[in-house]
């Protein structure tokens, strides 16, 4: 075996692994506080991408620096799920959510049809082709920059979770939604804007993701499967479950791709979550079965 | 064991009484100049993707096939048929098999006597049996699957059906195979190189194995001087393809063969660009990724002198040239190409059809569609459009096209080659 | 009750005499994924263990009896079975790893989901069962391979595959074996409390659903002439086969017949008054708009929200 090429997939699918953690975020998010499993994850994602493309061909603005008007754009979009969609069936069966998140998803993806057409769209960014050579072995630059960006924004929401009233609401809704409004908090306003910060990572993790992974409108459905994996390896609702998981899913198919055929990776990510639900089916990071 | 058709006016009246009888109508809104028309109209039905994962090249079908019969239409629409002019009945598969059963069967309904589809190889096998069902001529404008039309001639030959109403005008993935190994070994020889280790990559879904295996098994029956030393194939489509790339470069290959998708060529071109191998050029054995307009803007200079082997619009004929104009400005910007450029040229092989079988009975439509010798296409063939037994046209040919200045141009075989090839690429 | 279904039977059996070819097969694919549905019924809706990877035994059944059929002749009336029971082999593993590990509720949608995507990549990498290409199957008309020339016939066999399963629903039902199932939906500790062997009776749903749903692969398969991994494995599939009894309730004998009646008109609708004009992709908006609609309006689904409206007025 070539070792060049073991060390350089272990580089690349580690900091690749940056993308799949920024992918994870919002899903861990929105699951954990709101226990929606929100099928029209990757579509919104999707959103959030056309979004940065538009800024970026329309306005000249950088992805790195338009994925905040992303982040905002989707920010409201999330709110209007919670309160126009999400809040009406609270008491319906748990799978007319499921049922209800699906068509949201259909409606965005062909949304995304009508508005931007069917070709793939990438987002071009001074970054995406810059390279630093160590030997034989490359670093990408865009996916360095990717992955700082993944840790940053992991550490960021840790704080506003741990640190800010709105976030510390959040977490007592989440692990006890009787208790918090037992002392008096408004869980609907709670719950509306949990939907709305895990959306709005959801757009500016499109964004940031755009100048390296190529999109078009029926991306959305591959980029849920994925983060759900990661999700559930990490452990749901963890947020630094989404960050090692997505290292973690990147690396095993990196590894993949080297030893078995590169068209049989996703059995390794597959495997992988199968063995983590039935062995710590709470994931890595998480604290109790569900 | 055939069944009848329905008499027309039966199924016409079940077929106002539900929901889809807008559809008809919508469609004759949509094409002005039938309504103005005093003469009897043909009803072509075309099934295309023109949503879902394959909506591109399925949308580029429907254009080029709208403006086909917008052509036909204008220039007298079918002579021996008291000048009828050709109505569009338009299918969406979404590139799902029921969905394209459904809207074949809708098609015909609404009055479809000819079917025309569908790209995806799976929806088309789908339509197959609607079209013999219900003795609907079904010309299928793309797709390369070998067994499509083979299963229906076989079925016949063993007197299990009587016609073959499924025609093909597109090159199957065998004689893909076949011309991209050929043209592969005369431009190494051509180019006074030798290029010695050439590694496969390919998209791992239908189209990309189709031609991956047409082009390995052409390249075993041929047995030229280079080899293909590691074929590496990606989930389609991917995220990521740079270990892929990573693993290509480990087998220090002479030329890349990529066989991709849009989405996929947008990974994989700035990958090898950035990895820096050291390889005489990349030559795909045919696949859309390569050549379109919107990738050539996306891709820029990873795109400069790559080549592929495709069916492409013969640009030499002054009337592709303005066909293509023309469908630049429709499509707002698109180029026209294998995908528009096949659906047009099938408009206008049913067109000829109809003109010498004089009617749309579907067993005379047949007869015409065996006896077809059309010379008036738009693409590079190796001869007038024909059918053989099994119901492909063998002169349904790739050719092999360059990215040179930043443009698609033919550049083998020589006899239709509109500028001279480079290979190896220049050093950058 | 009994008059009423039974006039709708002589309906539908009367049916495909009086209306058209397109319209025989919008019915024949309502009475299909009302069959799939009503399978899936019995381990998502009844037991209420949600299962989203039904696809992975359509591509089973249906890759097992084409494959017998092109490579041993056998014809697909016996491979059917075949191809049901290597179905049931796959649902009995998943059932057990998912049950014996006490995955409930998102854990076990996944583990489905994971399993349906590795058959569908072993089978897009898999010379033998033809790859991503997947399988094409000789269009013969022979009703001795499964196969008709006349589109009633297609229709007669979808609507003996939906009652019979709508008929082994309701005997579940009416059983002490549904009632067991109902429970471990309700609450599966204070079933277990009551001495009822609920990874048993879990497991025996399983094998039952994931059989009825892999016969139903051999009709896919020489109904449509191919079979692709990708369409056959994948989650879109699995999702057309939830949708309709979610839609029509869940665990209940009606529900997949009516989710299926709702929810294929509405996509024909869609399709034929919005796939025309130049916004391709407006007529799924249309769809996706709808099916939210339903979602909002009939939160319990159609048949209890039906049920209710029958009580609550009294003739």
């Amino acid at each position: 075996m070539d070792l060049t090429l073991v060390g350089q997939g272990l580089l690349s699918g580690f900091l690749f692994g940056g993308v799949y953690s920024l992918m994870a975020v919002g899903l861990t998010l929105i699951f954990g506080v709101m226990r929606v499993v929100n099928f029209a994850h990757g579509d919104m994602m999707v959103w959030g991408m056309y979004l940065a493309w538009l800024l970026s061909i329309r306005a000249g603005i950088d992805p790195y620096v338009g994925f905040l008007v992303c982040a905002a754009a989707l920010f409201f979009f999330g709110l209007l799920i919670q309160r126009g969609l999400v809040e009406r069936i609270v008491d319906a069966p748990h799978e007319m959510q499921i049922l209800l998140m699906l068509g949201v998803a259909l409606v965005l993806e062909n949304a995304a049809l009508v508005a931007f057409g069917p070709d793939p769209a990438r987002v071009r960014s001074p970054l995406s082709q810059a390279t630093v050579w160590i030997g034989p072995i490359f670093v990408d630059v865009a996916r360095l920059v990717t992955f700082g960006l993944a840790m940053a924004l992991t550490a960021a929401l840790w704080l506003f979770l741990a640190r800010t009233d709105l976030g510390r609401s959040m977490r007592a809704a989440a692990d006890n939604p009787y208790g918090a409004r037992v002392i008096g908090t408004d869980v609907r306003r709670v719950y509306a804007a949990a939907f709305g910060v895990g959306a709005a990572c959801v757009g500016a993790a499109g964004a940031l993701v755009s100048p390296i992974l190529p999109f078009q409108p029926t991306s959305g459905l591959g980029l849920s499967v994925t983060s759900f994996n990661i999700v559930i390896i990490g452990g749901m609702g963890s947020l630094p479950g989404a960050f090692v998981g997505g290292i973690l899913v990147s690396v095993a198919e990196s590894m993949g791709a080297v030893f078995l055929s590169p068209s049989m990776k996703e059995l390794v990510s597959f495997g992988l979550l199968i063995a983590i639900l039935l062995f710590r089916p709470a994931g890595l990071f998480g604290k109790a079965a569900g | 064991m055939t069944a009848r058709r329905r008499p027309e006016n039966t199924s016409r009246r079940t077929f106002l009484k539900t929901a889809g009888a807008a559809a008809g109508t919508a469609v004759v809104a949509g094409f002005p100049a039938v309504l103005h028309a005093q003469a009897p109209t043909v009803k072509i039905g075309t099934l295309h993707c023109v949503t879902g994962p394959l909506a591109e090249p399925g949308q580029a079908c429907r254009l080029g096939a709208q403006m086909a019969a917008d052509a036909i239409n204008a220039a007298g629409g079918i002579k021996s048929m008291g000048g009828a002019k050709i109505e569009l009945l338009l299918g969406d598969t979404q590139t799902k098999a029921d969905v394209a059963r459904a809207e074949a069967e809708r098609l015909i309904n609404a009055g479809a006597q000819l079917l025309m589809g569908t790209f995806n190889s799976g929806d088309t096998a789908a339509v197959v049996p609607v079209a013999q069902q219900r003795r609907v001529p079904f010309l299928v404008d793309i797709s390369a699957a070998d067994p499509i039309t083979a299963n229906v001639a076989k079925s016949v030959r063993d007197g299990q059906q009587k016609v073959q109403y499924v025609y093909r005008n597109f090159p199957t993935g065998t004689l893909f195979g076949q011309r991209a190994v050929q043209y592969f070994t005369e431009i190494f020889k051509e180019s006074g190189v030798s290029p010695k280790r050439v590694v496969l990559m390919h998209a791992n879904d239908l189209f990309g194995q189709n031609q991956a295996r047409g082009f390995q098994a052409a390249h075993k029956a041929a047995n030229p001087s280079w080899e293909i030393v590691e074929v590496i194939s990606w989930p389609e489509p991917p995220s990521d393809l740079s270990t892929e790339v990573s693993r290509a470069k480990a087998a220090k290959p002479d030329v890349i063969a990529p066989i991709t998708r849009p989405a996929s060529a947008q990974l994989l071109l700035p990958e090898i660009a950035k990895q820096r191998l050291d390889i005489m050029g990349i030559v795909g054995p045919g696949s859309p990724g390569l050549y379109e307009a919107g990738q050539i803007a996306a891709l820029k200079e990873n795109l400069e002198y790559v080549m592929a082997s495709n069916p492409w619009p013969n640009f030499k004929n002054a009337r592709t040239r303005q066909v293509a104009e023309e469908y630049t400005k429709r499509s707002g910007g698109k180029t026209f190409d294998t995908n528009s450029g096949y659906s047009y040229d099938g408009m206008f092989v049913l067109a000829d059809t109809l003109e010498r079988a004089k009617s749309t009975d579907p067993d005379t439509v047949v007869d015409a569609l065996k006896k077809t010798r059309f010379t008036g296409g738009l693409m590079v063939y190796g001869g007038p459009i024909m059918f053989n037994e099994i119901g492909d046209n063998p002169n349904a040919i790739p050719a092999m096209i360059q990215i040179l200045g930043q443009k698609p141009v033919v550049v083998w075989p020589k006899d239709v080659a509109a500028e001279k090839l480079v290979f190896p690429r220049p050093k950058r | 009750m009994r008059p009423l279904i039974l006039l709708a039977v002589a309906i539908l059996a009367a049916l495909p005499w009086l209306v058209g070819s397109y319209l025989i097969t919008v019915m024949i694919f309502i009475f299909f994924y009302a069959y799939l549905g009503q399978a899936w019924n019995i381990v998502g809706g009844y037991a209420g263990q949600l299962s989203a990877g039904h696809s992975a035994f359509v591509g089973i059944g249906g890759y097992a009896a084409a494959l017998l059929s092109a490579h041993a002749g056998l014809s697909p009336w016996i491979g059917m079975w075949i191809g049901g029971s290597f179905a049931a082999v796959l649902g009995a593993v998943i059932g057990y790893l998912g049950f014996r590990f006490g995955l409930r509720g998102f854990y076990f949608v996944l583990l489905t989901v994971a399993f349906a995507e590795i058959c569908r990549v072993i089978a897009l990498n898999v010379d033998a069962v033809g790859g991503a290409l997947g399988l094409y199957i000789t269009f013969t008309g022979n009703a001795r391979q499964f196969q008709f020339q006349d589109n009633r016939a297609y229709y007669y066999v979808a609507l003996a595959l939906m009652l019979g399963a709508t008929a082994v629903v309701r005997a579940i039902e009416t059983h002490r074996f549904g009632a067991y199932l109902t429970a471990i939906r309700q609450d599966e500790s204070a079933c277990e409390a009551l001495g009822i062997d609920t990874l048993r009776v879990k497991m025996q749903a399983m094998v039952l659903s994931s059989f009825l749903t892999g016969v139903g692969g051999t009709f896919y398969a020489f109904y449509l002439f191919s079979l692709q991994p990708n369409a056959v494995f994948g989650i879109p599939l699995s999702v057309e086969i939830i949708i309709r009894p979610i839609v029509g309730g869940a665990g209940t004998v009606m529900g997949p017949i009516l989710g299926s009646f709702i929810l294929s008109p509405l996509a024909e609708i869609s399709r034929s008054y919005f796939a025309q004009g130049g916004w391709n992709g407006l007529h799924l908006i249309v769809y996706g708009v709808l099916l939210i609609a339903v979602v909002l309006f009939l939160p319990q689904g159609a048949y209890p929200a039906l049920r209710r409206l029958v009580r609550g007025r009294p003739a």
